[in-house]
C-alpha cells in the first residue's frame, strides 16, 4: 500500500482515570499543543485494559496503541497497576513475536501532574508512527478494503 | 508394565472408593488408542498401554465436578500436571480423584521429545521407576526460531498459520489450563469473538488464548498434537513462558497443586520497562 | 482414452487458461483444494479438507448496506470453476449438498449460482487411505456420481470419459494430449476398512434415540468442531452481521452442531445442552435422519473425521456398536 498524502497515524491511548486522564486534562487547561491523531479511552485503571482490547484495535484500524496509567505505587486501588506492568511487559512481546512493530504498543506511567510528560510522550509516538507509516496487520478484511479506497 | 497398571485399577475397583477409571483403549487401528472409561472390575482387560496412547485423561475429570465416588485416573507426566494445573485452578479437588501415575517412557507425538517430567508430579499410587529429569535445551528452540525472523517475516509466517486455522477450538477443548466454565469464544453476543472464518478472526482467537494460557500452560503439547491443520499453536505459549523465565525467574507450570499463575500475582521488585 | 501422466498438467494447464481450477495441491505440508496456478498437482490421499468449500465457502458475504446512501447490494458472484482430482466420496458429497441446497422446494441462489458454473473432474481412488470406507457407505471409489468427466489411474496415466455435455467440452479442449487407442481399464478397489451396514439401519437407529450407548460412545468426545469442519457433507451454516455504524455486511459462514451456541435459543436454554446430544444428534444425521428423508446416508465415508479426531472417534466403531444393540 502506498502511504497516502497528508496520512496521519490513528493512535488509540487508554488512559487511566484517576492519573494519566488527570494528567492529559492538565495537558488541555495548560494550553499545550500535542497531536490531534491520539484518541484518549478512558479506563477505570490501566489493568481494566484487556490484551484483548489492544489486538481489536490493531484489527480495527488503529496505527498504534498506548497503555498508560499511575506510577507503581500511587494506583489508586493500591495494587492494580503492578498486575498492568506484568501483563503488558507479556503482552508486548508476544505481539513481537507476532510480527508488530514493538514501537506501535506502548506502555507508559505517567501521573496527574505530569502533563508535560504526556505532551511528550505522545507527540514522541506519534512522530515514531508517522515514521514508520500505517500498519496493516492483523488488519479486519473491511478496514483493509476501507484503507485501500 | 501394563500387567501392574492393571492390578492398580483392580485394586481401586476393590478398595470400592472408585466410580470409575479413566485410560485407554485399542481402536481398530494399530496405530491409534481412545480414552477408556472403566466402570467395574470387568472392563480393566480392555486397557491398554503403548506407544500410541497419546490422548490426555485428565481434562475428562472436568466433566464429572461433583462425583458420587472418586474419579480414577491414570497418569503420564503430562496428565498429572494437566490435573495439578486444573487443581491449582481450583476446578478440581484433590480428594476426589484417585491418581494412578505411570512413569512415561515416552509416546508416539513429537512433543515428548521436549518433555521435562516423565515421572507424574502427583500420585496416589506410582507405577515405574522415577527416573532423573531435566529440562530439554530443545524447549524454547522454536521460539528462538521465529526470534530471529524479521518482523515482517514473522507476521507473514502467522498469517499462514492462520490462514489454515480452522477455528475447531480442538485446542481448546483439550488444554486442561482451558477450564473456563464458559469460554469467551462461546458468549453469546458479546462481540468478543467474530464468528467469520477469516485470518482476523483466527489471530483474534489464536493469540486470545495463548495469553490467557500462557502463563499456566504445562507444555503437554496436546494443543499441537490435536491440531487438523498442525497449526505450531505451543509455539505462542512457550513464547510467553520464555519471557516469564527471562524476567521474573525458572518457571515450570503445573508442578504443585497450590500454584498461583504468574499474571496472577505480582512483585514490587518486578523489571519497569514502562517509566 | 487415456492422458499420458506426462501430460497432466499441460491438460490443467488448457483448463486454467479459461476457466478457474480448483485442484489437490501441496501446501503446508498437507493437500489442499486450491486454485491450480501450475505445476504438479498431489493425488495422494484424500486432502486435509474436502471441496465443499467451493460451493460452500468457509465465510460467504450475502450482502451489503449503506443507510447513509440508501443502498443494498447482494454479492453473489460465481465464476465458471471446473474441480480437478475429486475422488468418489468427495464427489458423492456434492451430491447430497445439491439434495439439501437445490431440491428442498427452496433453491439456494449462492449456492445454486456456484454448482451450475461448476464442472467436476473426478478421479477415481486406487489408494485408499487407512481410515476410507466408502464402499460400505455404497460409492464406487472408481465411479463418481456427479461428475462430468470421469478419469482413473491406470499404469503410466488417466483413463478420460466425458460422461455429461460439459465433461465432453472438458475432453475436446484436451484433444491433442489424449491417446485414443489405449484400452487401459482401472483395476477394481476396496477399502480395507469394511462395515457391513444393514438395510433399514437407519430404521433402528431412529428407535435408538433414548438408548444408553450413546453415554458410552459419546464419553471420549472433546466436543470440538473438528470432525464437522473437515467432513465433506455437513453443511450447516450460520448468519451474521459485520456492522460498522450505518454500513454493513450479512455473511454466512460454516457452523457446527458441536458447539454449544448451535442450539442455544434466545432465552438461553438450550436441548442439546452437552456432547452426549451433540455428536448423538451428528451420528444420527449422517446415518439415520439424511437416509430417511433423501435416501443415501449423508456419510461419504471419506475417513476425514476418523483421520483428524482428536480423541480418535470412529464413526464405524459406532456403526458396528449401534449394530450390535437388541
Amino acid at each position: 500500500m502506498s502511504v497516502k498524502e497528508n496520512w496521519e497515524p490513528k493512535i488509540l491511548a487508554f488512559c487511566c482515570n484517576w492519573c494519566t486522564y488527570t494528567g492529559a486534562d492538565l495537558a488541555g487547561l495548560n494550553r499545550m499543543k500535542y497531536p490531534e491523531n491520539v484518541h484518549v479511552i478512558r479506563v477505570p485503571c490501566s489493568s481494566r485494559v484487556n490484551p484483548q482490547f489492544i489486538i481489536r484495535a490493531f484489527q480495527k484500524g488503529c496505527d498504534g496503541v498506548m497503555v498508560c496509567g499511575c506510577h507503581p505505587g500511587d494506583c489508586h486501588y493500591a495494587t492494580g497497576n503492578y498486575y498492568t506492568r506484568r501483563r503488558f511487559m507479556l503482552m508486548k512481546r508476544l505481539l513481537e513475536h507476532n510480527g508488530i512493530d514493538p514501537n506501535r504498543f506502548v506502555c507508559r506511567w505517567i501521573s496527574g501532574a505530569e502533563a508535560a510528560k504526556f505532551r511528550d510522550v505522545v507527540t514522541q509516538v506519534s512522530n515514531q508512527i508517522k515514521a514508520m507509516g500505517p500498519n496493516e496487520k492483523f488488519r479486519e478484511p473491511y478496514y483493509l478494503e476501507k484503507e485501500a479506497e | 508394565m501394563i500387567n501392574e497398571i492393571k492390578n492398580a485399577c483392580l485394586k481401586a475397583f476393590e478398595s470400592g472408593e472408585v466410580g470409575y477409571i479413566i485410560g485407554w483403549q485399542a481402536t481398530r487401528f494399530a496405530d491409534k488408542t481412545t480414552p477408556l472409561f472403566m466402570r467395574s472390575a470387568e472392563d480393566v482387560e480392555k486397557l491398554v498401554w503403548n506407544k500410541y496412547c497419546v490422548n490426555s485423561t485428565a481434562k475428562y475429570a472436568l466433566e464429572d465436578k461433583y462425583p458420587e465416588k472418586k474419579i480414577g485416573i491414570i497418569l503420564r507426566g503430562c496428565d498429572s500436571r494437566a490435573v495439578a494445573r486444573m487443581i491449582s485452578d481450583k476446578q478440581l479437588k484433590r480428594e476426589n480423584l484417585y491418581l494412578i501415575g505411570v512413569v512415561c517412557d515416552g509416546k508416539e507425538d513429537p512433543i515428548c521429545a521436549t518433555c521435562s517430567h516423565k515421572t507424574p508430579v502427583i500420585y496416589d499410587v506410582l507405577i515405574g521407576q522415577p527416573t532423573t529429569e531435566e529440562i530439554s535445551p530443545e524447549r524454547f528452540a522454536e521460539v528462538e526460531k521465529i526470534a530471529a525472523m524479521t518482523p515482517d517475516e514473522r507476521y507473514n509466517y502467522w498469517a499462514v498459520q492462520y490462514d489454515k486455522c480452522i477455528r475447531c477450538y480442538a485446542c481448546r477443548n483439550v488444554c486442561p489450563a482451558c477450564n473456563c466454565v464458559e469460554c469467551y469464544a462461546d458468549q453469546y453476543r458479546t462481540g468478543w469473538q467474530g464468528k467469520a472464518h477469516n485470518r482476523a478472526e483466527n489471530q483474534v482467537y489464536g493469540l486470545t488464548r495463548a495469553y490467557h494460557v500462557g502463563d499456566r500452560c504445562i507444555e503437554c503439547g496436546q494443543c499441537e498434537r490435536v491440531c487438523p491443520m498442525n497449526l505450531p499453536i505451543m509455539s505462542q505459549t512457550r513464547k510467553m513462558l520464555k519471557d516469564i523465565n527471562d524476567l521474573f525467574g525458572p518457571t515450570e507450570c503445573g508442578l504443585t497443586i497450590e500454584e498461583a499463575p504468574v499474571l496472577g500475582e505480582y512483585d514490587l521488585n518486578d523489571r519497569e520497562e514502562f517509566m | 482414452m487415456l492422458l499420458p501422466k506426462e501430460k497432466l498438467s499441460e491438460a490443467l494447464g488448457a483448463l486454467a487458461a479459461e476457466a478457474n481450477v480448483i485442484a489437490p495441491v501441496k501446501w503446508e505440508g498437507d493437500v489442499f483444494f486450491m486454485p491450480y496456478k501450475g505445476g504438479d498437482v498431489c493425488l495422494e490421499g484424500n486432502g486435509k479438507l474436502p471441496p465443499k468449500d467451493v460451493l460452500f465457502p468457509k465465510t460467504e458475504k450475502m450482502y451489503s448496506y449503506s443507510i447513509a446512501k440508501g443502498t443494498m447490494t447482494e454479492h453473489n458472484d460465481a465464476a465458471a470453476t471446473i474441480l480437478f482430482g475429486v475422488r468418489s466420496c468427495d464427489a458423492a458429497s456434492i451430491e447430497r449438498l445439491d439434495k439439501v441446497f437445490l431440491e428442498q422446494g427452496y433453491k439456494d441462489g449462492f449456492y445454486s449460482a456456484k454448482r451450475e458454473g461448476l464442472a467436476v473432474i473426478a478421479m477415481g481412488c486406487d489408494k485408499p487411505m487407512a481410515t476410507c470406507f466408502c464402499t460400505s457407505m455404497g460409492i464406487d471409489p472408481m465411479k463418481a456420481e456427479v461428475a462430468d468427466v470421469q478419469m482413473c489411474p491406470v499404469e503410466g496415466g488417466f483413463t478420460v470419459e466425458a460422461v455429461t455435455e460439459k465433461g465432453k467440452e472438458i475432453v475436446k479442449k484436451w484433444d491433442s494430449l489424449l491417446d485414443k487407442k489405449s484400452k487401459a481399464k482401472p483395476a477394481k478397489v476396496e477399502c480395507s476398512l469394511n462395515i457391513n451396514v444393514p438395510e433399514d439401519f437407519e430404521k433402528k437407529l431412529m428407535d435408538m434415540f433414548e438408548s444408553p450407548i450413546w453415554d458410552d460412545v459419546t464419553k471420549a468426545c472433546l466436543g470440538c468442531a473438528c470432525c464437522t469442519y473437515v467432513c465433506p457433507t455437513c453443511y450447516c451454516f450460520d448468519i451474521n452481521q459485520d456492522v460498522h455504524g450505518d454500513e454493513g455486511t450479512a455473511f454466512r459462514c460454516w457452523d457446527s452442531c458441536m458447539f454449544s451456541d448451535y442450539t442455544r435459543m434466545a432465552g438461553g436454554h438450550n436441548p442439546r445442552p452437552s456432547k452426549k446430544e451433540r455428536l448423538r444428534n451428528r451420528y444420527l444425521h449422517k446415518l439415520a435422519y439424511y437416509k430417511d428423508r433423501h435416501g443415501k446416508y449423508l456419510c461419504v465415508g471419506c475417513g476425514r473425521c476418523i483421520a483428524n479426531c482428536p480423541a480418535h472417534l470412529d464413526i464405524t466403531a459406532f456403526a458396528e456398536k449401534a449394530m450390535e444393540v437388541e
